[in-house]
């Protein structure tokens, strides 16, 4: 078994890639095979590999381009031990994240996953979405999924968490104490957007080392002076476009 | 910024440096078309410098995460954000994403 992640390769590039970005990316291939909170090694290199080979599936083509995606039946291209409505749930929101709703995540809570390894594996999956983007985007293969790493998951629920007006339970700023102290940072305001996988701290750490290499660290997403080689209306223009793109209200 | 630009497609820079190439580059990776990727990444690079170019590339994939993040666990908008927020929402016709019903009063 590999103990080390597979190291990126950008040289079809062509362009020099920031070492952070290069660090996170290795951070975030390290994490998702690792065991997590609810899903062992294995299962979240499986998740991960669902997440990448959705765009290729075929039913997920036609529930796209269907004005009633539950309403197309069919099996997913997926290859692997996870369960079919673990697969159709890792799918659905990587492929057509805008249409799914309350009544949907309902029916899937309902038939046997529980909140914490949903809210799991929602990190995972779009956490290998944003890896495979970058890839898309700078012109280089999909970054490889390393081996699974061994051990069992820490099944860890934070006593914080708590319904907050989302789907799935959260953890409020100042409850966020003990072992989830750091949780937050030093951000003066935590949106709810760095809240929402709080249930699972972990994801929550993972998320936020993504966001303040790819984009902005939290605290200052709000200081219209915070720049990279970009200027910051191009960062939000072109941050506007993909969640327009996504239909993503938030 | 003009803000139409966001949500709408053509030439036109909307007032940002590049903003036409920067809109046509993200709608070529989001969509099935790699011949469109490599011609609008083509088009990019000759207009904006290697650094910058990359942190398109880091910026389609935060928010191809984030939006997913959003929409899988069904969080509001923020009420502060929710506040400030309704010119924008207006404009660009927001309440007509299903997610605009994850916030209370947003549709």
């Amino acid at each position: 078994m590999a103990l080390r992640v597979i190291d990126p390769d950008y040289g079809a590039a062509g362009v020099p890639v920031r070492e952070d970005l290069k660090e996170a990316h290795r951070f975030l291939l390290d994490h998702v095979r690792a065991p997590g909170t609810w899903w062992t090694g294995q299962e979240r290199v499986s998740i991960a590999a669902a997440s990448r080979g959705a765009p290729a599936c075929g039913l997920c083509q036609a529930r796209k381009e269907s004005l009633s995606p539950g309403a197309i039946a069919g099996r997913h291209r997926a290859a692997g031990a996870l369960r079919e409505d673990v697969v159709d749930a890792v799918h659905r929101i990587r492929i057509d994240p805008a249409r799914l709703s309350k009544p949907w995540f309902d029916e899937v809570i309902a038939g046997g996953l529980a909140e914490g390894p949903y809210v799991e594996m929602v990190a995972v999956t779009a956490l290998v979405a944003g890896l495979d983007y970058f890839a898309r985007a700078i012109g280089i293969p999909p970054f490889p999924l390393s081996a699974p790493l061994p051990g069992e998951p820490s099944r860890y629920r934070p006593a914080a968490a708590k319904p907050e007006g989302a789907w799935v339970p959260m953890i409020a700023p100042e409850d966020a104490s003990g072992h989830e102290a750091d949780l937050y940072g030093e951000a003066a305001i935590v949106p709810n957007i760095v809240r929402a996988l709080s249930l699972v701290p972990s994801e929550v750490r993972a998320l936020r080392r993504a966001a303040e290499t790819h984009y902005v660290p939290v605290a200052q997403i709000s200081d219209p002076t915070v720049r990279r080689a970009l200027d910051r209306p191009q960062m939000e223009l072109v941050a506007a476009r993909v969640s327009a793109l996504n239909e993503c209200f938030y | 910024m003009k803000l139409s630009v966001v949500t709408e497609r053509g030439e036109d820079d909307g007032g940002v440096a590049h903003g036409a190439r920067l809109l046509a580059f993200v709608d070529a990776v989001q969509g099935c078309d790699d011949d469109a990727i490599e011609r609008e990444r083509a088009a990019l690079r000759s207009v904006v410098s290697p650094e910058a170019f990359v942190d398109v590339c880091a910026l389609v994939a935060s928010f191809n995460v984030v939006d997913r993040v959003a929409d899988a666990t069904g969080i509001p908008l923020d009420p502060m954000l929710y506040a400030m927020s309704g010119d924008i929402r207006e404009e660009l016709h927001l309440a007509r994403f299903r997610s605009a019903g994850n916030t209370p009063g947003a549709r």
